[in-house]
């Protein structure tokens, strides 16, 4: 590595409908900061300020950065990014990267649900759902509020239960109806949360045998903290389900390795790459580059 | 009325029996009286997947078809029954090698000799046993079946030119049983099958017409329990015919008695277009309030009876008898004006010669040849007879989506409006 | 209409504003004749100097009207149809041909008829399979639908009138042919979204003056100095109609679509309709025959009493194989409009297909609705991603 080569960096970009997060990466493929925030209304205006938190944490400017993917259902709202790919080839990238033998990724965010397939390192088939809410995280966010209880206790206290209540209710607004008339016949707060998890991870275990389950299977996302839902995947898929440490982080990881991919291939070619202005200003609906 | 209910339910296991023994069986799909009577005249064993994918839904086994179906690649919004039947074959012939799953209620389905599915009223039939080829190396026959505009059906030689069609097409499909089962068609039998056919459903025509008594004698329940051996074809059809007349008896013993298929009939419904199947007692308890349902489900009801003794040919007297299930209505359809689809002018007639209060329609989320005609029947009833119309939703196998509870609250409301409507009515000159 | 627009030109602005031809024709005193599915042989119509008119859905306009007329879970496209006829958007029209195609279509057009008041309304039964006697009475539904329009214009339908319309309408095939010949260079000359404007604007003008803007804008393409950018993947799209230019973007966002494999594209202008003695057998022939849509029930031998599922894929998807090859196809979106079930159904099997011949393809469902554009895009872009490596 040339001296010019030790001093390059990348980013990803990854503006989900819930969290906005942006990974720092070297040459190397060392992380150098991680920062995530919600994404809000006006995640138009956030995406700089998420960076500039992630600059901050790794004492860098914004020129440092030689080549930058965004990724995520606001990528097109990122006016500094080079590139925009999609969140389904940044996942799979960001899990193989943490996990050399995923085959299957499945993303629950906050209102949508992805599974992908992964042949050496990289996206080949893929399936979401991103129409209906009882197929995402959204499902059990309703639910805590209905039951005034924390997002994320529900896993917790899920565990505890000792026997699984079927929710027959396939809509996301009914099965509150339901939970509330389970809860006044008097069944256990534990066993009603229990019956969700499962709803939830049954959904989408359905719509991941439309791929195929092949081992080794990575579950990332939000979704992806509460123990409960880990724990109602592995039985839905029938398979062990491998969690990162950090699960909102592979998008964004995956956009940054991308980044470096890219750039990387480019300059080893000798060709030019476009990049865009290093301004780290709000994206307006005027803003031409 | 159960004798008849009981007899399908011994047909039906007869030819499980059969099948463990080793008899072919072919799968059908309803084909309203045109390629059943030639099945039943080369004596062969029908399966029929749409009602099996009723009974695996009331049984709770459609889940894990359903979501095999989804994981082979079939989008969710199909036909629930085609979608576990997609789900079933996929199981049976990739995963279980041929051999009926164990878990499957009432002996499965075992992989048959070949598929005739039909047209008539619903494109999603003959494209899901088309479909089915991914699973199952045999052939299908998909028969034809014209669908013809009310007012063009009156132009010199449409009519003749629907049933050379019907004629030859059926010719054909006998040729190709021959070859499948391996013996020739016996064309006296097929001659007296097909008189048998029509006389079981006249004389069903004619028990329906006692219905319009008050009080109605005899409720939608029971129609639906007696229907399957005249629309299917079920057993013995000369046991059948017995059937049905001993029923015809009783019923007019009945109306002759003033006796009301409900204690107390206050209502007289209407309801379209299929049943919730799994949850029929859901009826007991709008009985309970009245509510006597005294007509239904067109597409299950026979054909409005036609002359055809004077038809020597027997595939030219089962396709009119077969074509007339539509076109018996054109005539009046066209003098009414009500041009609203083949499935729709019946319900005009229904509500007036039955004299209906209120129709409770039941739309099916994956079954839209069974529920696309009910918004124009309910936009037709109230405009023409200012008669009501109650709408509950549900599904042929997702049971989850129907709400009996939620149905029986908006009961009371309806019957206010019902009430309403009875005096616009009276005010408008119509005599129920 | 600017007389100086020509070419590509005109044909936005015909995509941007379908009926004003037509209304200027009927200022004119010429009929104009709507038809909602591309089965209905309008060769017909323009033997008896009727113009046809093809009506269409709006995928910005929010469905109100049809509300009353037709559940939720029901073709989108057709609803959408009947809507605007609902609220008078083709009150202009003369009359309405409507055909037994599939489902939708058929049940729609009795409520279309229902509700709406045109001079004239003819409904084609069609069957579903393509066996003789099949044929044989589709002919009888146009000798039928002959009968009518005679009735209606007060003209005969002569054989040199209908010669001369096939003759005419043939040439429109063969002229979107050859325009669908410069999509095969790489970069292609045309987009997807041009071609899709193109074709609208045939479907909203008489033929005569649809040949015309074809020929000029074949010109216009050969001449171009700048066509579209060239992008790594070239799609085929496979639906049941494709003509909402809002679509094609997204699609072309990324990639070349070089074939657009619907009723909005080039799937009613394969092949040519026979002359044959009785006119009306050439058209029963093409039409049953030629227009490779779900609807109609194919098999690799008729009446075959063996299923073989390679050759029962290679009988309904075979003619998919030249246009791949000849056109440098990398990749296939089967893109499918929530509630149609008959492609629904062959979404696996065309899947089996692509695959057994090496083609990449992934499955896009949508509502027809504005909502569904940003999810579309995700799913497209990822697919291309998928093969871009």
């Amino acid at each position: 590595m040339t001296h010019q080569e030790a001093y390059l960096y990348f980013a990803g970009v990854d503006i989900g409908s819930t969290m906005t997060k942006v990974v720092l990466m070297d040459k190397a493929g060392n992380l150098l900061s991680f920062i995530k925030g919600p994404t809000g209304a006006e995640h138009r205006q956030l995406a700089n300020e998420v960076m500039r938190q992630a600059l901050e944490q790794a004492r860098l400017q914004i020129d440092d950065i030689s080549y930058i993917v965004a990724t995520g259902y606001g990528r097109l709202n990122v006016p500094f990014a080079d590139r925009q790919i999609t969140e389904l080839s940044c996942h799979a990238r960001g899990v193989s990267s943490l996990f050399p033998d995923a085959r299957t990724a499945i993303d629950i965010g906050g209102q949508d649900a992805k599974c992908m397939k992964i042949q050496d390192g990289r996206l080949v088939s893929f399936v979401m759902n991103d129409k209906c809410a009882a197929g995402s995280g959204r499902f059990l966010e309703v639910t805590a509020a209905t039951l005034a209880i924390k997002l994320e206790d529900m896993g917790d206290i899920s565990l505890k239960a000792t026997e699984k209540i079927q929710i027959s209710n396939l809509c996301t607004i009914f099965a509150q109806q339901e939970v509330v008339a389970l809860l006044s016949r008097g069944e256990k707060l534990e066993n009603i949360l229990a019956g969700l998890h499962d709803a939830l991870a049954s959904r989408v275990a359905t719509l991941a045998r439309r791929l195929g389950i092949e081992r080794d299977l990575v579950l990332t996302g939000g979704v992806a903290k509460n123990i409960g839902m880990v724990k109602a995947m592995k039985e839905s898929l029938g398979c062990e389900v491998l969690v990162p440490e950090e699960p909102l982080l592979t998008g964004a990881l995956g956009a940054a390795i991308l980044a470096k991919e890219t750039y990387m291939k480019a300059v080893r070619a000798g060709e030019a790459l476009p990049t865009k202005s290093r301004r780290l200003e709000k994206a307006t609906f005027f803003s031409q580059e | 009325m159960y004798p008849l209910r009981a007899k399908v339910n011994e047909t039906y296991l007869k030819s499980i029996e059969a099948i463990k023994a080793g008899k072919p069986a072919v799968w059908a799909m309803l084909n309203f009286y045109y390629g059943d009577p030639i099945l039943k005249a080369m004596d062969v064993e029908v399966v029929y997947p749409e009602n099996y994918g009723a009974i695996a839904a009331a049984m709770g086994v459609a889940r894990q078809y359903l979501d095999r179906a989804d994981a082979e690649g079939f989008p969710t919004h199909l036909c629930g029954y085609s979608l576990t039947t997609l789900g079933y074959a996929s199981r049976m012939m990739k995963e279980l090698k041929g051999q009926i799953p164990p878990e499957a209620p009432l002996g499965g389905m075992p992989k048959p000799l070949f598929l005739m599915s039909s047209a008539a009223i619903c494109d999603a039939r003959y494209k899901w046993f088309q479909a089915l080829g991914r699973y199952m190396d045999v052939p299908v026959w998909p028969l034809e079946a014209p669908i013809p505009g009310i007012k063009e059906f009156f132009i010199e030689g449409y009519y003749d030119k629907m049933v050379k069609l019907g004629v030859k097409h059926l010719r054909d499909f006998v040729a190709f049983v021959e070859k499948m089962v391996g013996k020739k068609m016996d064309w006296d039998r097929l001659d007296k099958t097909a008189n048998l056919m029509i006389e079981v459903n006249r004389v069903w025509h004619e028990v329906n017409e006692l219905r319009k008594a008050r009080p109605c004698p005899m409720h939608s329940r029971d129609f639906w329990s007696a229907m399957p051996a005249a629309l299917f074809l079920a057993g013995d059809l000369e046991d059948s015919l017995r059937l049905y007349q001993d029923m015809y008896r009783e019923v007019k013993d009945r109306v002759n008695n003033h006796v009301g298929a409900i204690p107390d009939e206050k209502y007289r419904m209407v309801f379209a277009e299929l049943p919730p199947w799994h949850s029929l007692a859901f009826f007991d308890k709008l009985a309970e309030r009245g509510w006597n349902f005294v007509i239904e489900s067109f597409g299950y009801h026979p054909p409005i009876p036609l002359d055809l003794s004077k038809v020597s040919d027997p595939l030219e007297r089962i396709t009119k008898f077969s074509l007339q299930f539509l076109v018996g209505y054109f005539e009046d359809a066209r003098k009414q004006n009500v041009l609203g689809g083949t499935s729709a002018y019946p319900y005009l007639k229904y509500v007036k010669e039955w004299k209906c209060d209120g129709a409770l329609l039941h739309p099916l989320i994956t079954c839209r040849s069974a529920s696309t005609h009910l918004p124009y029947v309910s936009d037709m009833l109230i405009e023409k007879l200012n008669v009501p119309s109650l709408s509950i939703e549900g599904d042929i196998v997702d049971l989850r989506l129907f709400n009996p509870e939620d149905a029986l609250a908006k009961a009371e409301p309806f019957e206010e409006t019902m009430e309403h409507y009875k005096r616009m009515r009276k005010q408008a000159g119509f005599d129920w | 209409m600017s007389d100086k627009n020509k070419g590509l030109d005109k044909a936005r602005e015909i995509y941007l504003d379908s009926s004003r031809r037509a209304k200027e024709l009927k200022a004119a005193d010429k009929k104009i004749i709507g038809y909602p599915c591309v089965y209905v042989p309008v060769e017909m119509l323009t033997a008896l100097d009727l113009v046809p008119y093809r009506t269409c859905a709006d995928m910005k306009e929010p469905v109100t009207e049809a509300d009353r007329a037709l559940p939720h879970s029901f073709c989108p496209v057709m609803r959408n149809c009947l809507d605007c006829a609902l609220k008078g958007k083709n009150d202009f029209l003369d009359g309405m041909v409507a055909i037994h195609s599939c489902d939708p279509q058929e049940k729609t057009a009795r409520i279309w008829e229902s509700y709406t008041h045109y001079p004239y309304f003819h409904f084609i039964d069609m069957p579903i399979t393509v066996r003789p006697e099949a044929l044989e009475y589709f002919k009888g539904q146009l000798n039928d639908f002959r009968k009518t329009l005679e009735a209606f214009t007060g003209k005969k339908l002569s054989a040199d009138k209908l010669e001369a319309a096939i003759k005419s309408h043939n040439q429109q095939r063969a002229l979107v042919r050859e325009l669908y010949e410069l999509t095969k260079p790489s970069p292609p000359h045309v987009s997807g979204t041009e071609i899709v404007q193109v074709v609208k604007a045939l479907t909203s003008l008489p033929v005569a003056e649809g040949n015309n803007l074809l020929t000029d804008t074949i010109g216009e393409v050969k001449r171009r100095a700048a066509g579209p950018e060239k992008k790594s993947a070239r799609l085929l799209i496979w639906s049941s109609t494709l003509n909402d230019t809002n679509i094609m973007q997204v699609l072309e966002a990324k990639a070349n679509v070089v074939m657009n494999e619907s009723c909005g594209g080039v799937r009613a202008y394969r092949g040519e309709v026979k002359l044959t003695a009785d006119r009306l057998e050439g058209l029963a022939d093409y039409y049953l025959n030629e227009i490779t849509c779900a609807r109609t029930f194919r098999q690799a031998t008729l009446g075959e009493t063996r299923k073989d599922y390679a050759r029962d894929l290679q009988s309904r998807f075979g003619y998919l194989k030249g246009a791949i090859k000849d056109w440098k196809i990398n990749g296939v979106v089967m893109l499918l409009v929530r509630y149609c079930d008959p492609f629904a159904f062959e979404m696996p099997s065309l899947k089996d297909y692509l695959n057994s011949i090496g083609v990449p393809s992934t499955y896009i469902e949508y509502d027809y609705t504005t909502g569904a554009l940003a999810p579309m895009r995700t799913r497209v872009e990822a697919f291309i991603e998928t093969i871009s490596q």
